[in-house]
């Protein structure tokens, strides 16, 4: 069915096309900006730089220690998205797919965790860190991030367990397999699409997460990159070295940038899978 | 989808006793007494093995610390010192506290301006791309939901850019259109700091609710919209008399999220403002997490009693939320 098209319609494209300039002319922005000198900057901030100032990227990884903060972010995000993947992987499999007493109450107590905002525990939570020496430090954060139950992710792993066919199962233990084998050999390979979901989920909140790393590292060699970025845009109300920082928000983007655009269909349907569940 | 699922009892497990029995008489006669008997030592060691990390950690630091913090908020603590018990001390003070309560006027704030605008923006553009098929679609639609995948740290730190009085974005921009203010930095006054906060994070979760909106939409069938497009319906009557009454109790439950995250979330205006200048922008978590984690004096005790605050309100909104969303679990 063909329209007219009309004044409103004109308005409406307008709209659509004004938020996506808002979308990316900033980031655009921040990056051209970022290949200039500082001189350049000051004086027009919006002529495009006369000589690409890669320098600027080397500044930053290294004056500002955001090559030291990416190489933390990998160690505590990698880490923990193994570990706690795996975890979440098994525990799906154990609470929705085998049968035990308490395996209700269990599940019960999991879902109490949707109720619980959070922010009221962040004190305790600190004291029990530091009472378990496990404060300023990346592999401490890794304990915090990696064990423990997400409600999330287990209602998003479990539905897709629960639609295995349980014969699969059943045959596997006619032909004497123990519940290991049948566990890593047949559930975890058929479970993979969900599994990788849940990883990439894991990958960008922890890459993303700034407040407990914030509260848990004090010192700046264990820096992740958002708090590296944010102590690098403090120092910069004293320093003025604008186009470094420039870069820095630059790399910081990058890696997520590149996820998003090989993964961007199956982080839309996840993150909104969650908003049904979640 | 729905909504309901994986929260109820499980289809499968919830077998009648009768199947398991003869599965199980099958098992005795394949692999004898002997075999079943392992066959259980082992399922208890797997299920031991898997839930302990997982489950202690769980109650370590996440239902352990939630209990302590009523008992902290009873103390007189600064982390260091003994602690002394005081009973409901802090929650008198805090209800004296003008901070809190300015703190609480700011969130008021946000949640009334936040959710309604993301709402009607991404109301908007899902309508604008379901309705027709501009060229590109798809392209927009990976644009539109682009600032979720970015961090708070992120979305501030470019906005602090925009905003800046001497080399913003924002600024440059009002001066090619005419409109010269000299170096007025936005966040750094008192009348414009709170509003100046407002576009960061709107800007960065319109994206996740245009995608829910637009998966709601392209379940509406194409037929309502043709038989009004033949009574003479524009594009305004459609969306406000076809597509939002249809997609409603959806909007209702993105509104009440919205409102709850607006409610608690405080990283974004730490990384802006740090609630200043001069308190203007301060909100109740960030209240909370200053003087827990902020330089100067530290007060546990006072800072879980405000934490204390956030989970009544908070818990009480989730469970309101739930009385709504019961009756028709949004089935996106």
């Amino acid at each position: 069915m063909k329209e007219k098209r009309n004044a409103a319609d004109i308005v409406w494209t307008l709209f659509l096309l004004i938020w996506t300039v808002s979308i990316l002319f900033p980031l655009i922005w921040v990056f051209y900006e970022s290949l200039k000198t500082n001189r350049e900057f000051f004086q027009d901030v919006w002529k495009l730089p006369q000589v690409m100032n890669w320098i600027n990227y080397e500044k930053a990884w290294q004056g500002y220690g955001i090559g030291q903060a990416m190489i933390n972010t990998v160690y505590y995000v990698g880490f923990s998205t193994l570990i706690g993947t795996f975890l979440t992987a098994i525990n799906a499999y154990i609470l929705t797919r085998l049968e035990f007493k308490g395996r209700k109450l269990l599940w019960a107590a999991i879902m109490l965790s949707l109720f619980l905002p959070g922010i009221n525990a962040l004190v305790p939570q600190y004291i029990l860190m530091r009472d378990l020496n496990l404060t300023n430090s990346l592999t401490g954060l890794i304990v915090l991030d990696s064990l423990g139950e997400s409600a999330f992710f287990l209602m998003m792993l479990s539905g897709f367990m629960l639609s295995l066919p349980k014969e699969l199962e059943e045959s596997g233990y006619m032909d004497g397999a123990s519940i290991f084998q049948v566990f890593f050999r047949i559930i975890l390979p058929l479970s993979t699409a969900g599994i990788v979901t849940v990883a990439i989920f894991k990958i960008l909140g922890l890459y993303n997460n700034f407040l407990s790393p914030f509260i848990y590292l004090s010192d700046p060699v264990k820096y992740t990159i958002g708090v590296a970025m944010y102590q690098a845009s403090i120092m910069m109300q004293y320093k003025a070295d604008w186009v470094t920082l420039f870069a820095g928000l630059m790399i910081t983007l990058l890696p997520l940038v590149f996820m998003y655009v090989l993964l961007q269909r199956s982080i839309m349907e996840g993150a909104t899978l969650g908003a049904v569940k979640g | 989808m729905r909504a309901s699922q994986g929260l109820g009892p499980h289809p499968t497990l919830e077998r009648k006793g009768k199947d398991i029995l003869t599965e199980m008489l099958i098992k005795e006669r394949r692999l004898g007494n002997g075999w079943r008997k392992k066959e259980k030592v082992q399922k208890l060691v797997f299920i031991l093995i898997g839930l302990i990390p997982a489950f202690g950690g769980y109650v370590l630091f996440t239902l352990y610390p939630n209990l302590l913090s009523v008992y902290y908020s009873l103390l007189d603590w600064n982390g260091i010192n003994a602690k002394r018990f005081v009973g409901l001390q802090n929650f008198i003070y805090m209800f004296q506290d003008t901070y809190v309560w300015r703190a609480l006027w700011h969130n008021l704030i946000y949640m009334i301006t936040i959710p309604p605008l993301v709402i009607l923006i991404s109301l908007l553009l899902a309508y604008l791309l379901t309705s027709k098929n501009y060229k590109g679609n798809s392209i927009f639609k990976v644009i539109f939901f682009f600032p979720n995948v970015l961090s708070t740290v992120a979305i501030s730190l470019l906005w602090a850019f925009i905003y800046d009085g001497t080399f913003g974005l924002l600024n440059a921009g009002l001066k090619i259109i005419g409109v010269d203010i000299g170096n007025f930095y936005w966040l750094g006054e008192k009348s414009t700091a709170i509003w100046a906060t407002i576009p960061p994070s709107v800007w960065g979760m319109v994206g996740f609710y245009f995608v829910i909106f637009m998966n709601a939409m392209t379940t509406i069938p194409k037929s309502l919209y043709e038989a009004a497009t033949l009574e003479g319906a524009n594009h305004m009557n459609k969306l406000f008399q076809i597509t939002i009454p249809l997609i409603m109790p959806i909007i209702r439950v993105a509104a009440l999220f919205l409102m709850l995250g607006v409610f608690k979330g405080f990283e974004n205006i730490m990384i802006l403002t740090n609630g200043g200048p001069s308190g203007s922008t301060d909100v109740i978590g960030l209240y909370m997490f200053n003087i827990a984690f902020g330089g100067g004096s530290q007060s546990y005790g006072y800072a879980s009693a405000i934490g204390m605050l956030l989970f009544v309100v908070m818990v009480g909104a989730k469970l309101i939320i739930d009385k709504f969303t019961a009756n028709r679990s949004a089935e996106f």
